[in-house]
């Protein structure tokens, strides 16, 4: 069959179109429009839809395994419009920008003498509880590389490049925030006991949090064959998202520890972009397991954080 | 729904003419003590319109967020965050401030900026008309008022940076419970800073505003 790509203002991006066997799947258009294209555009960077149907809002976005002969509607030509979606990268990439910030930016606070530049006293008393959190801080960011690289099994999905920038920006400005306050040469601790309880909180939270990502890693199929599975065992058969939970109640064990409104207030930010996206799968989850058609029914469950939401 | 649709119209007609009838006191008070007293009686004459006018401002980020106008929030937050912290943080807290030429530059660009403006609007939700000349005003004055108006919010502020040092107004110390501390200077020396990408993104976005709008009224012409 012969398929016309056009771009979204309807001008054909790959000249006389392509032409492929009757069995041709999306993927294979894909790495068909990256070879014409001089091999500018992978077919990561790629986003292919139908021509918007009249009174449709958002384009039908078209599904990498799915035949082409299936995609078309009947007697419709075969068009499919391209969208560049820009430079992207690979969660993996992101995530270990992301986190190899705080990793080092926190313990800068710590270690070095960088107070006396905005004219306070250098560093005097150090608290055992800035020393315990500055490795527990370390600690969580460097789980989190670790996992990055050895325990998430990631789609075949992408990131545009410019959310590098941006996640970069959200998690080292807060690191500052965070490290700044916490190592301040005028920082107030709270007492041993409230110490110990918060950071006893964030450890079995932490444990807690690695054995729910295991538990998602082992729900990936080996193939890596796309779709959501339902979560079981552990934590997940009460919340959709408890590897978020135990993410959020960590922080929330470091900050009754160090207690300061950095700390919270970065604290409730993550709150929010978790509950956000937990919702988000919630949703896809319930509208995939609908119980009809022989499939399971999603069970009731909390979403992210019991008794709330 | 049509009720609402009428009730939303009714609602916007009316505020967007309180606050030209608030801009349009500022403007008259202004030019009326320069032309009597000098500049450095503006402030004290157009205080109280002024602040109402500004204020009442904040209301248009709702409007915003839920719809009820089109503008982006991204576009009418630094704009609306800068008249008010120029309006109340710098000029209401700082009365050293207020004898400054820069407040007239200040308050003649802001005025004539937002009589343009909420007469625009209004025209549009009270009577349906919006007339040519309004436009071209409204997408032509931008390119001289923008400039001397950002200009003269940066210069009030470098008058006030010195003040905002030495009176430590505002400012938390620590060591508190909260672990939390705030120095006025550094944010105020960060709110300058913030300046220099923020005013070209605001003057390229009435450039593209202008696009659009001209654009448009070919369209339909």
């Amino acid at each position: 069959m012969l398929v016309t790509v056009t771009s979204r203002s309807g001008k054909e991006v790959v000249k006389g179109g392509i032409q492929l066997s009757e069995n041709a799947t999306v993927k294979d258009l894909k790495a068909s429009i990256h070879k014409r294209t001089a091999g500018k555009l992978y077919p990561e960077r790629q986003r292919l839809s139908l021509p918007l149907v009249s009174g449709q809002t958002r384009p039908t976005v078209l599904d990498g395994d799915k035949r082409l002969c299936d995609v078309f509607p009947e007697g419709s030509d075969h068009i499919v419009i391209l969208k560049d979606l820009g430079p992207q990268v690979k969660y993996s990439t992101l995530f270990f920008f992301e986190y190899v910030g705080p990793l080092f930016i926190y313990p800068m606070f710590y270690f070095l003498p960088l107070y006396k530049f905005v004219g306070l006293p250098e560093k005097r008393v150090i608290h055992p509880v800035q020393t315990y959190a500055t490795i527990y801080w370390c600690f969580h960011y460097f789980k989190r590389i670790m996992e990055t690289f050895f325990v998430h099994k990631f789609s075949h999905a992408t990131s545009p490049l410019s959310f590098v920038f941006r996640n970069c920006c959200y998690y080292w400005s807060f690191a500052v925030f965070i490290a700044y306050f916490v190592n301040h040469p005028y920082y107030t601790p709270v007492g041993e006991t409230q110490m110990y309880i918060g950071f006893g909180l964030g450890i079995i939270c932490q444990l807690a949090n690695f054995y729910c990502h295991i538990i998602l890693k082992n729900l990936r199929d080996p193939k890596g064959q796309g779709g959501y599975q339902i979560p079981r065992g552990f934590l997940f058969n009460y919340i959709t998202c408890a590897n978020y939970t135990t993410e959020i109640y960590q922080w929330l064990g470091f900050n009754i520890a160090t207690q300061t409104v950095a700390g919270y207030s970065f604290l409730v930010v993550a709150a929010y972009i978790m509950s956000d996206w937990a919702l988000g799968k919630h949703r896809r989850l319930k509208k995939l397991y609908d119980g009809k058609e022989g499939r399971v029914k999603y069970p009731n469950r909390f979403v992210i954080l019991p008794p709330f939401l | 729904m049509a009720g609402l649709a009428i009730l939303k119209r009714i609602y916007l007609a009316v505020y967007n003419w309180v606050v030209f009838a608030g801009w349009l006191q500022v403007l008259y008070w202004a030019v009326q003590t320069l032309r009597t007293s000098g500049y450095e009686a503006v402030y004290a004459a157009v205080e109280r319109p002024l602040q109402f006018a500004q204020t009442a401002a904040i209301l248009e980020i709702f409007h915003g967020m839920f719809g009820l106008v089109r503008s982006p929030v991204s576009a009418t937050l630094p704009q609306i965050g800068s008249r008010i912290y120029v309006t109340w943080a710098i000029l209401w807290s700082f009365p050293e401030t207020r004898t400054s030429p820069i407040v007239s530059s200040l308050v003649l660009s802001w005025s004539i900026t937002e009589l343009i403006r909420y007469s625009f609007f209004g025209m549009r939700e009270a009577f349906g008309i919006t007339p040519s000349f309004l436009q071209w005003l409204r997408y032509s004055t931008f390119y001289i008022l923008y400039p001397t108006g950002i200009s003269s919010e940066v210069g009030l502020i470098l008058t006030a940076l010195p003040y905002v040092k030495v009176s430590e107004k505002y400012c938390l110390r620590m060591p508190n419970r909260l672990n939390i501390a705030f120095d006025n200077y550094f944010a105020t020396l960060f709110t300058l800073a913030s300046y220099i990408p923020g005013s070209p993104y605001m003057y390229t976005y009435m450039i593209g505003q202008r696009a659009k709008a001209l654009a448009k009224a070919k369209k339909s012409a």
